[in-house]
């Protein structure tokens, strides 16, 4: 479970101080699937930032899985982010230099799996997302869609607890975006956690719950009609 | 360890790496080789002369009026030498050690054109000789007085006794011990042969650089020439302040002559191994700055490669990659290039030694060398990858959703 209660985050700059997130609390269960929606600039990066230990907050606490994220270690956050969090990137964020099977495999060498484990989770992850058969390929020989692909396989090779994604359809058309929501929801459907922010309210409709977030704070939480 | 994706990933951006790691041979080549010449020169400059140097200063006389009284001036002027307060004792002698100048000629053990001669400098000088230039005689006796014959201008022929230097006799006579060559006769050119009375350990030829600089012959001459050189022994830390005073001393007490300014045999030395000095300077500086060079294109080749890949460095926080593993992946990526031009940098040093042996005759490196030189510049790659690779872990996690 994923449990923030008032959290608070400021960026500060020479000049400025912007309150990116003002008092957020939210709970993610086992399970669920969120869409976070809301303006640009309202703090959904932020707030999946922080959720994912990319960046630490000022005020408020973050339990993850009941553990306080506060006052952990560099490296104990980096543990926690290659164990429990999967992440999926607007602009994918796949290596450029390395093919389709050294990306998925980047996590996994980080979490120290022997070799032939890794192999497997590859080829299985790449099976799930359907590009087994482009394990060679480099990013650049690959559509967005199938990029995006890529990246959900590298984030789910290692099994984590919570999938976190931050317009994950936003580089990519309609048809393409539909698809790899496809893609999620089946991967939710079998079981995983989803924390996915967009602006494109059509596919933040598909998700179970959707929360809205104005101005750094959560304006609206709501579960999805059954 | 990811040797794996680093080595996949290396060969997609091979210039960089590429140029790097030939830079690093050639510098290996390059350092590794000078070292070892600097090496040799500062063997070949260590080598003693043979005499007590750190007390002698030697200075020449030149009579310049046609009828120059040659043996009065040499009796006053040693007389006046060996006087001084201060000097241990002094001689007239054709030739100094490392002075650059001096007589050499051949010496056989048998006569006649049939029998090749040895070169070898020829030392003319009294019985007191062997004691100021302090040199040790590993075999025989010393001169006498009753041993020294005069040598006045244009007289032919040596006298019947000499001393060798124990590197002559080992080219006169092969395998025989230094006691054993007493007694044999030495033919200098084509004169009458002269007997050997002593070995000396050590003296060597006026000329640093000639090959055969330890093969020296001494024959006990008192020179009866208008011009001379007189070799000044010094109680011990005396010398330098006596060299002006003994310079005054004879150009006072004799205006007929001209007196050249007193040179210690430290400064001999150095004047005789000023090449070698200078090319070992400069083969310093040139390694120095060519490692400085290597050191900054490793730092610009790891930053560059670390600022191409910020977003992706952010990526791989994102996915759980640790500070350490973000530094460890630069550093394991920076020792692949560099031991790559270091397998090269071996080959190629080898190589180039193996030509300036045959080419140069040069002496053919020490492996040990090539070692080194491997370890220096690993050391130096690694340290010179730390700075960027250090930045490079630095890079926020966050970056990998904030960069597009
Ligand atoms: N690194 C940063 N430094 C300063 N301000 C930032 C930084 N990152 C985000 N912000 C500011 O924080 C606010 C929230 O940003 P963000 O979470 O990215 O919003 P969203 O993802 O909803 O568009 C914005 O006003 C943004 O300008
Ligand atoms: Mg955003």
């Amino acid at each position: 479970m994923l449990e923030m209660r008032d959290v608070s985050k400021i960026y500060r700059t020479d000049a400025v101080q912007t309150h990116a997130l003002r008092g957020v609390s939210l709970q993610v269960s086992q399970g669920e699937f969120v869409a976070v929606v809301g303006p640009s600039g309202s703090g959904k990066t932020t707030f999946l930032n922080i959720a994912g230990l990319l960046e630490t907050f000022d005020g408020g606490r973050f339990l993850l899985d009941g553990n306080d994220t506060a006052n952990l270690s560099d490296s104990a956050r980096s543990k926690l982010r290659n164990e429990k969090i999967g992440f999926i990137f607007q602009g994918f964020n796949l290596i450029p230099d390395l093919n389709v099977f050294d990306n998925v495999d980047v996590p996994l060498r980080y979490r120290g799996f022997k070799a032939h484990e890794r192999k497997q989770r590859i080829e299985r992850v790449l099976e799930l997302v359907g590009l087994h058969q482009r394990m060679k390929h480099l990013p650049a020989q690959l559509s967005g869609g199938q990029q995006q692909r890529v990246a959900i396989a590298r984030a789910l090779a290692g099994e984590p607890r919570f999938l976190l994604a931050d317009e994950p359809t936003g580089n990519l058309d309609t048809q393409t975006a539909l698809g790899v929501m496809q893609l999620l929801d089946e991967i939710h459907a079998g079981g995983a956690t989803i924390v996915m922010v967009t602006h494109d309210d059509d596919l933040a409709q598909r998700a179970q719950r959707c929360v809205t977030m104005r101005d750094g704070a959560v304006q609206s939480d709501r579960a999805r009609a059954a | 360890m990811e040797f794996g994706p680093i080595l996949r990933s290396l060969a997609r951006n091979k210039t960089g790496a590429v140029l790097i790691a030939l830079q690093i041979a050639f510098t290996m080549t390059v350092v590794v080789n000078a070292y070892f010449i600097i090496g040799d020169r500062q063997a070949r400059m260590q080598r003693p002369s043979g005499v007590a140097e750190e007390t002698l200063f030697h200075l020449g006389s030149a009579g310049y009026t046609t009828n120059y009284d040659a043996v009065g001036s040499l009796a006053q002027d040693l007389q006046l030498l060996r006087s001084t307060p201060g000097v241990v004792d002094a001689v007239a002698v054709n030739q100094i050690p490392l002075d650059s100048s001096g007589w050499s000629s051949g010496a056989k053990t048998a006569p006649g054109n049939e029998h090749q001669s040895v070169p070898t400098a020829m030392y003319m000088g009294d019985h007191r000789t062997v004691a100021t230039f302090g040199l040790k005689l590993v075999a025989g006796r010393d001169f006498t007085e009753a041993d020294v014959r005069d040598r006045v201008p244009n007289m032919r022929g040596w006298p019947d006794k000499l001393m060798v230097t124990q590197a002559l006799a080992a080219q006169l006579w092969p395998d025989e011990a230094p006691q054993a060559v007493l007694g044999r006769s030495v033919y200098i050119g084509d004169e009458a042969p002269a007997t050997v009375i002593a070995v000396i350990e050590k003296l060597q030829a006026p000329w640093s650089g000639w090959s055969q600089v330890e093969q020296s012959v001494l024959v006990p001459e008192k020179l009866l020439w208008p011009s001379v050189n007189y070799m000044v022994r010094t109680e011990p830390g005396q010398r330098d302040a006596l060299m002006p005073l003994v310079e005054e001393a004879l150009a006072t007490s004799n205006t007929q002559r001209i007196v050249s300014a007193p040179e210690s045999m430290d400064d001999t030395r150095k004047r005789s191994y000023a090449l070698d000095a200078g090319v070992s300077r400069i083969l310093t500086v040139v390694m120095v700055l060519l490692v400085a060079i290597t050191a900054l294109g490793v730092i610009g080749l790891v930053s560059f490669s670390v600022r191409r890949r910020v977003k992706q460095i952010g990526t791989r926080r994102a996915l759980g990659a640790t500070r350490a593993d973000i530094r460890r992946y630069f550093l394991l990526e920076n020792f692949i290039i560099t031991s790559v031009g270091l397998v090269m940098g071996a080959a190629l040093t080898v190589g180039f030694n193996m030509w300036t042996v045959s080419a140069l005759g040069f002496p053919k490196i020490d492996l040990a060398y090539v070692a080194g030189g491997m370890l220096l510049l690993w050391v130096v790659g690694l340290l010179a990858a730390l700075g960027p690779a250090q930045r490079a872990c630095a890079i926020a996690p966050a970056v990998a959703t904030r960069t597009v």
